[in-house]
């Protein structure tokens, strides 16, 4: 029955069929994308042209409703034609797997739908937050710090600038660019992106993110993980560097922040603790599920209150009855902000560090056994206009999904991402026997 | 709703897949002691606990939460709190009942912001559409910057896009969903920036004059941070005085903009706001957007707190789906009225290893470079599936009974005699003594009745926000409101 808006003395939503909704929905999730998504029986993905996709998903969005059936058959349809990122032979970006108790984090954090800003309204979350960044600067070598989660990596590194910038001119929050001198910013060719990103978004303009003379330098992002090549930049040296001009030093580790978990393999970031800030994404390497990324600070002057604050009174209100320091929505550039540590902690309280670690050394092993069985087999070399043909016979069979990309002058290449924790020698032993067959013709 | 549910076991040993063992050198099976071959995690394990949280999940988090008889917050002082909670991560894992027994704690001791008695924030309600896009994205956890990657929500988000576009009353457009209005703002801000003068992407703010930005002094703070990350400054955002219904006055703003030329500096944007944070308040567009056109500045309306009304003048609008219409956090959408791929130009770096020019599909379905982000949550599709269960009719109806709800409340006032309420739309605003209001707020929640929101404002006094936006609450959680405010501070 259709509710009509005189009717003012009962609730607009139906809960129990919402409720009833939400079970059956979970039902075909659980199927459809937990089960079969991670079934190497399955395809990888069912690819489908975009304008033949639209017309079998009945995008248009009209004037009337539909009925529960129809709704539970588009669920269906979503998780059918979307890309099964937790299949075994998934390797196209640098996250994959599936981890169930940050699923089930992720599904908790979604169904409280609540954000960061106070701790009025977000208590359990705040402190978690706060312990979650705590646990992480411990494997950083941080005894004390601060940081955040982020809306991912970009903005991470997005925030170290920032923060970079404003310690070295505070008046550049009120001022803007106009009355300093010209910044730069010093990153590697391999370095990612969102360092070009940020540096026009935040005024300083893509030009200057390399050596220029007669400017000021004063931010160095280095990578731990680059995201072609995987290579971890020397922190140590570049710390000497940064130490003797006085510049800001960030190292974006959204890839291979994780390597901190392991002993054997944490020497790939020695010198991290000599940063003054790091960006690191769980959501990589620890299987945390999109989005968790963080940014940690070596500062404790409450530098991130003090560069983004507005002290908004409908928010912040001096006169709390609780310990105001708690409202950190301050610290960030957002205003809601979801909850992102609940995934990663409740993943850390189940498997604990130890368990994250044997995670990152089963992706070392792995990768190292894929070299291994490479260097056994003759003629792993590919050109240029092979690479893009593969791929679209691998997406159109959906056996599996590698990403490839030129690097340089240098022909296509496939990049194989091993992270997941659910792969094994078969996954590996699959993808050069397929790369093979599907390349055997061209 | 508790019961166990009946879904087919989780595939099996990835060691016994299709693929036939081949000849050769025996295989590893492990290396330094590490297991090379099959799950770490048990199926069945992963099975049962996913089903326990689930059932959990459905049981505390969503239909208790939203149960007027329970409590809408369990306080505890944060002492107290972090001690319950255990939070400490350490070397060992835990058992499941363990961790199930934590995720009820997190439920239990956070605040049910679906509760018919929330209303300190701008969103609130439960829609269990948007909620079950919500588990499937994060099932799928795709990544919104490829059609490869994620096909389907690429073409979910350009459908919603496009009919979002429709409803503004633009013949063409785009836009991109983003992490939040203040993002959305900034958007706005670095497309004006950009429009203007695009050599300031390559070379940076010093390329051009000293940029500044007006807006009302009622507007969002977010339009203050973007400032200060854009490199443009807080000190050149002017802030154009509003009249006492906390609207802009259309001729401060003007005043104001020739005042900046006069001083050598180059007006770019005006941010309008449809629905101010605190008051509730609408700028008066058609105006605005009157004297925009005289001077040649972007026009953005931040809309986020209502619906989209008379934006269509605006050369870009911020909306956010999960405040009036309730879906779930974060649903945020930045629409900007050009054709000429003005976003993808401003934004764009063309990483190779993402955005490589010979893919086998039509490049243009690539949003990626939209953004200032690289992976991006396919936020659409909550709001997809959403307006797809109730029909653009039913999303109207959900905006018309807020506003008639909002109304009858306003006709009870005078009952509350000693309240001298204001009203805006879908906001009541109670002013009581300063010292008042902080000490009912601490009562409700210790009581977990009821939690409202209360700010300073003109340093007079504080005024709790009432905002009724909301279609499962009543007439009756609105008297409710009303006679627990008097009751918690009848002896103050």
């Amino acid at each position: 029955m259709e509710p009509t808006v005189g009717d003012l003395s009962d609730p607009l939503i139906n809960h129990t069929e919402g409720q009833l909704f939400l079970h059956e929905a979970f039902k075909i999730i659980v199927e459809e994308v937990l089960c079969k998504g991670t079934d190497v029986k399955e395809k990888v993905c069912e690819w489908k042209e975009p304008e033949e996709l639209a017309l079998l998903l009945d995008l248009e969005l009209r004037e009337k409703g539909e009925q529960k059936e129809k709704l539970l058959q588009r669920v269906r349809d979503v998780a059918k034609y979307s890309v099964k990122t937790s299949h075994p032979r998934f390797f196209n970006q640098q996250f994959a797997g599936v981890d169930y108790h940050s699923l089930a984090g992720r599904f908790l954090s979604e169904a409280l739908n609540t954000n960061l800003f106070t701790y009025e309204v977000a208590p359990v979350f705040v402190l978690m937050e706060a312990e979650v960044l705590r646990g992480l600067r411990e494997l950083v070598g941080w005894t004390e710090g601060d940081g955040l989660f982020c809306p991912g990596g970009s903005t991470s590194n997005m925030y170290a600038l920032n923060l970079a910038r404003y310690r070295l001119y505070p008046e550049v929050k009120s001022q803007g660019l106009w009355s300093l001198p010209r910044l730069t910013i010093f990153t590697s060719p391999e370095s990612h992106y969102s360092v070009k990103k940020g540096a026009a978004f935040m005024g300083f303009g893509m030009d200057n993110v390399i050596f220029v003379k007669g400017a000021v330098p004063h931010f160095v992002s280095c990578t731990s993980g680059t995201t072609v090549q995987g290579a971890f930049d020397p922190l140590d040296r570049i710390a000497d560097v940064c130490d003797k001009h006085k510049l800001w030093l960030h190292v974006d580790a959204a890839w291979g922040g994780s390597v901190l978990f392991s002993k054997k393999h944490r020497h790939l970031m020695k010198g991290v603790n000599r940063a003054n800030s790091v960006a690191w994404n769980p959501h990589k390497m620890l299987v945390a599920g999109l989005q968790c990324s963080v940014l940690l600070l070596k500062d404790t002057t409450n530098l991130l209150k003090k560069c983004h604050g507005a002290n908004a009174s409908y928010l912040f209100q001096q006169d709390k009855f609780y310990d105001v320091n708690l409202d950190i929505g301050d610290k960030s550039v957002q205003c809601s902000r979801k909850v992102d540590c609940l995934k990663l902690w409740l993943m850390w309280k189940a498997v604990g560090s130890t368990g994250l670690e044997q995670r990152v050394d089963k992706a070392f092993f792995h990768t190292r056994y894929l070299v291994e069985q490479m260097k056994k087999r003759d003629g792993f070399q590919l050109l240029r206009e092979v690479a893009p043909v593969i791929k679209e016979r691998m997406m159109k069979q959906g056996t599996m999904m590698v990403g490839y990309q030129p690097l340089g002058d240098r022909v296509n290449f496939f990049r194989i991402t091993i992270l997941s924790p659910l792969i094994s020698q078969k996954d590996l032993d699959f993808f050069l026997d397929e790369i093979e067959r599907l390349g055997n013709d061209v | 709703l508790s019961s166990a549910y009946s879904v087919p076991r989780f595939t099996s040993d990835p060691l016994a897949s299709a693929f036939p063992a081949q000849p050769g050198p025996p295989r590893r099976n492990a290396w330094d002691g590490v297991p090379l071959n099959g799950s770490p995690l048990d199926d069945l394990a992963a099975e049962s606990f996913l089903q326990r949280s689930m059932s959990m999940i459905l049981e505390e988090a969503v239909k208790k939460a939203t149960d007027v008889r329970q409590k809408v917050c369990e306080w505890r002082s944060p002492e107290e709190l972090k001690e319950l909670l255990d939070l400490e991560l350490r070397d060992g894992g835990e058992s499941e009942a363990q961790i199930l027994e934590r995720c009820r704690d997190a439920i239990r001791y956070s605040v049910k912001t679906t509760h018919p008695h929330f209303f300190n924030q701008l969103y609130a309600g439960l829609e269990p559409y948007s909620m079950v896009a919500s588990f499937i994205t994060d099932a799928l956890k795709p990544s919104l910057y490829t059609y490869e990657v994620s096909p389907v929500f690429t073409l979910m988000e350009d459908a919603v896009l496009r009919k979002m576009v429709q409803i503004v009353g633009w013949e063409e457009g785009d836009g991109i969903f983003n992490a939040g209005g203040s993002m959305s703002n900034m958007y706005a801000m670095n497309l004006a920036r950009y429009r203007d003068f695009p050599e300031i992407k390559e070379l940076g703010n010093s390329a051009a004059a000293r940029l500044v930005v007006f807006t009302s002094q009622e507007c969002h703070y977010s339009i203050s941070k973007a400032a200060a990350l854009m490199g443009i400054g807080t000190k050149n955002v002017f802030v154009v005085p509003s009249d006492k219904r906390g609207k802009m006055i259309p001729s401060a703003l003007e005043e104001q903009i020739k005042s900046a030329k006069s001083e050598g500096a180059v007006p770019f944007i005006v941010n309008a706001t449809a629905g101010t944070t605190v008051l509730g308040a609408f700028d008066p567009i058609d105006e605005i957007a009157d004297i925009c056109e005289k001077y040649k500045l972007w026009l953005h309306v931040d809309s986020v707190m209502s619906h989209l009304f008379s934006s269509h003048r605006a050369n870009s609008v911020a909306w956010n789906p999960h405040k009036m219409l309730m879906a779930c956090l974060q649903c945020s959408v930045f629409l900007i009225r050009d054709k000429t791929r003005l976003l993808q130009r401003c934004h764009s770096a063309r990483a190779s290893y993402l955005f490589q020019q010979d893919k086998f599909y039509d490049l243009s379905y690539d949003t990626g470079d939209k953004s200032v982000q690289c992976s991006r949550k396919p936020d659409a599709f909550k709001f997809w599936l959403m307006w797809k269960a109730l029909g653009t009719r039913e999303l109207e109806q959900r905006v018309d009974r807020a506003l008639a709800i909002a109304r009858s409340v306003w006709g009870n006032i005078s009952d509350f005699a000693w309240l001298k309420p204001l009203s805006n739309f879908y906001f009541i605003l109670l002013p009581l003594y300063l010292q008042v209001a902080p000490v009912i707020k601490e009562r409700m929640m210790k009581k977990g009745s009821m939690m409202v929101g209360y700010q300073p404002h003109g340093g007079k006094a504080n005024f709790f926000r009432m905002v009724v936006i909301s279609p499962q609450v009543s007439r009756q959680d609105m008297d409710f409101v009303l006679d627990e405010i008097h009751s918690l501070g009848m002896d103050l």
